[in-house]
């Protein structure tokens, strides 16, 4: 606890309360949302009368706090590489009587099959190694996996665990339905 | 209700009222508010107040009340309650005003506090205060977050067309049983089932005109006007602005669906270091431009409204033209407390024993601070157990910052203020005092630097 990564933190966190805690009666919001992002984007610095009512004001700088994360997280997600899809093959060892999984090519997707009485569930894991990870936890797509013949075996939103977990749609079980349709399936984004 | 930034507008707010009224009275008992007359007291009322009623939140902490949601983020009753109770110190216009009412009551019926008769009369005072700050709370929260403008007034307008819906939405459930007054609201004369009943499913799908028409029908229902036709005349003027009672229910009905399964993202450690870092770069990129004289300034006018508060801004026109120092090269160089002697060792040793810290408790945290810090420069004439009151003070008693050897193993958090006092061989009184001295100065020279 005492790197000087946590000595910055500590330092950051005082200066932050002491900019923010200060009570200013009738505080109020003393610059526009455009001013706040031209100087925070670097393209009209603030005027010194600006830099003053900002420095003055709590308000002003609690939305300035929140414009700049929301910035910075943006510019984050810009940097996060895109995902468009995953597709997986029913493997020869995966084709035994009762199939538990399957991953895709890449591996980052798992398929999951649990039996349930005479039922099935399926659960799509993402892999916290996939380097779409924290952008696809963060947005929450909607996401599909289909069989190789195209029908829908679950839709849904990943929970913050990166899992999504359905009733198993179809009558017959995994391992002979696969073997049926194309002996494939492929993970996809939703385009609502 | 939930808005963008709100908190303490969801049902659980009942339970965060009685909570704060409840340990309020407590804490009443051991403070001084016979000086609540004297205005010079007032800050340090409201330190040793603040200090009680967290104290018996904390003692409060486990119980069915406390632990209940607060709202629908996730913070719990006594999560809020305490939250709340920390705005007052920066909002001390709610406390003042608290403090004129008590002092009022004092010189009609002297120390009144200390009579269980009067509870009621204090609970609804304290009750008062906080029912105001929410909102001004709130209304603020709602301007960070949106950048849009907002006022205590408003949050109690919004919150107004939510509790109607709520009782519209009843009328609506059991229509059966209320069939002239849903035809009130609906405007007509119902023959069997309404199909307004089954189309409205959230305050997004109610009509403005049926809250005007609930309101005026009201007294012929219950006996008693509705908000839009009190004699106070509130909100009087709503009732002929049906566009703006649309747009406030449908934004209500937004966000709802839009945060109902959001979690509030907690504050990371590193947010302040990220965002201080985007605050020092634009206000010196303003301090490099000063030279351009041709741009006019942008600052937003006041907006008109009910709760216009005193004016007067805290600072003061002699405030040095020095440099900020945490970022500056210019600053002296990492500065180095004298090393405490011997016998000063000796004393500290003993005064942590006798609170069941380490006997090297202080050695050790002083060891801890980084000694180049702007904080450590700006308070280096105080005692440690001074600065760490400090800390107590702006961060509260647990911060993932700290370092470990500033905690009490026994709690995991910063030894409290009577220890600290203990520590520094003074009593309270005069702990809190120069506690609140040295955040003075961190605040004079965070001002300097700007």
């Amino acid at each position: 606890m005492s790197t000087d990564h946590n000595k910055d933190a500590l330092e950051a966190r005082l200066q932050e309360r002491l900019l923010l805690s200060r009570a200013v009666p009738g505080d109020r919001l003393m610059l526009a949302e455009a001013t706040l992002l031209a100087a925070l984007d670097g393209s009209r610095p603030l005027t010194p009368n600006e830099r003053t009512a900002l420095q003055q004001s709590p308000l002003t700088l609690r939305r300035f706090r929140h414009l700049a994360l929301e910035r910075r997280e943006a510019g984050q997600a810009a940097n996060d590489p895109v995902w468009a899809g995953s597709a997986g093959m029913l493997r020869a060892a995966s084709s035994a009587a009762v199939l538990e999984q399957m991953l895709t090519d890449d591996g980052y997707w798992t398929l999951h099959f649990l039996p349930e009485g005479e039922e099935w569930q399926v659960i799509l894991t993402l892999s916290a190694e996939a380097p779409f990870a924290a952008r696809l936890l963060r947005e929450q797509p909607m996401l599909r996996v289909v069989d190789g013949g195209g029908a829908i075996i679950l839709q849904g939103r990943l929970d913050a665990d990166g899992e999504c977990e359905r009733a198993w749609p179809f009558e017959m079980a995994p391992a002979p339905h696969f073997q049926m349709y194309g002996a494939s399936f492929a993970v996809e984004p939703v385009a609502l | 209700m939930r808005l963008p930034g709100t908190r303490y507008q969801e049902h659980g707010w009942e339970q965060v009222r009685k909570l704060l009224g409840h340990c309020s009275l407590q804490a009443f008992r051991q403070i001084e508010l016979r000086h609540a007359p004297e205005p010079e007291q007032h800050t340090l009322l409201l330190d040793a107040y603040t200090e009680a009623v967290a104290a018996s939140l904390r003692a409060h902490q486990r119980t069915s009340r406390a632990e209940a949601p607060g709202n629908s983020y996730g913070d719990s009753v006594s999560e809020l309650a305490l939250s709340l109770l920390f705005e007052l110190q920066a909002q001390p216009a709610f406390w003042q005003a608290f403090m004129e009412v008590m002092a009022a009551e004092y010189a009609r019926s002297g120390e009144f506090w200390r009579d269980p008769a009067a509870d009621g009369i204090l609970r609804k005072k304290v009750n008062d205060m906080f029912v105001g700050l929410r909102d001004k709370v709130d209304a603020d929260n709602y301007i960070v977050a949106t950048g849009r403008d907002c006022s205590p007034n408003k949050i109690y307008t919004y919150r107004m067309l939510d509790t109607a819906y709520g009782e519209i939405a009843r009328l609506f459930a059991a229509w059966e049983q209320h069939v002239e007054q849903v035809g009130a609201i609906l405007g007509r004369e119902l023959a069997g089932l309404p199909i307004e009943v089954r189309q409205m499913k959230s305050i997004g799908g109610c009509k403005a005109e049926w809250i005007i028409r609930w309101s005026e029908s009201l007294e012929r229902f219950e006996g008693s006007p509705g908000p839009l036709h009190t004699r106070s005349k509130r909100f009087a003027s709503l009732k002929n602005s049906p566009e703006k009672i649309s747009a406030m229910l449908a934004e209500i009905g937004d966000y709802e669906e839009l945060s109902s399964n959001m979690d509030r993202g907690e504050d990371s450690l590193g947010e302040a270091a990220l965002w201080m870092e985007d605050y020092w770069r634009v206000i010196g990129e303003s301090e490099q431009q000063e030279a351009a004289p041709d741009v006019v300034d942008q600052i937003l006018q006041a907006q008109e409204d009910a709760f216009a508060a005193d004016q007067s801004d805290g600072d003061d026109a002699e405030s040095e033209p020095g440099r900020r120092g945490a970022a500056s090269g210019e600053e002296p160089g990492p500065h180095l407390e004298a090393l405490p002697s011997a016998a000063q060792l000796a004393r500290e040793q003993d005064a942590a024993v006798a609170l069941s810290l380490s006997p090297r408790y202080l050695e050790l945290a002083r060891t801890a601070q980084d000694a180049g810090s702007w904080t450590l420069r700006v308070l280096r004439e105080e005692s440690l157990p001074i600065r760490l009151a400090v800390y107590h003070k702006l961060l509260g008693p647990a911060d993932d910052s700290y370092p470990h050897a500033w905690l009490d193993p026994a709690t995991g958090e910063l030894p409290t203020l009577q220890q600290l006092a203990a520590l520094d061989g003074i009593s309270m009184p005069t702990m809190r005092k120069r506690r609140n001295e040295a955040i003075d100065k961190l605040y004079a020279a965070d001002r300097a630097a700007s």
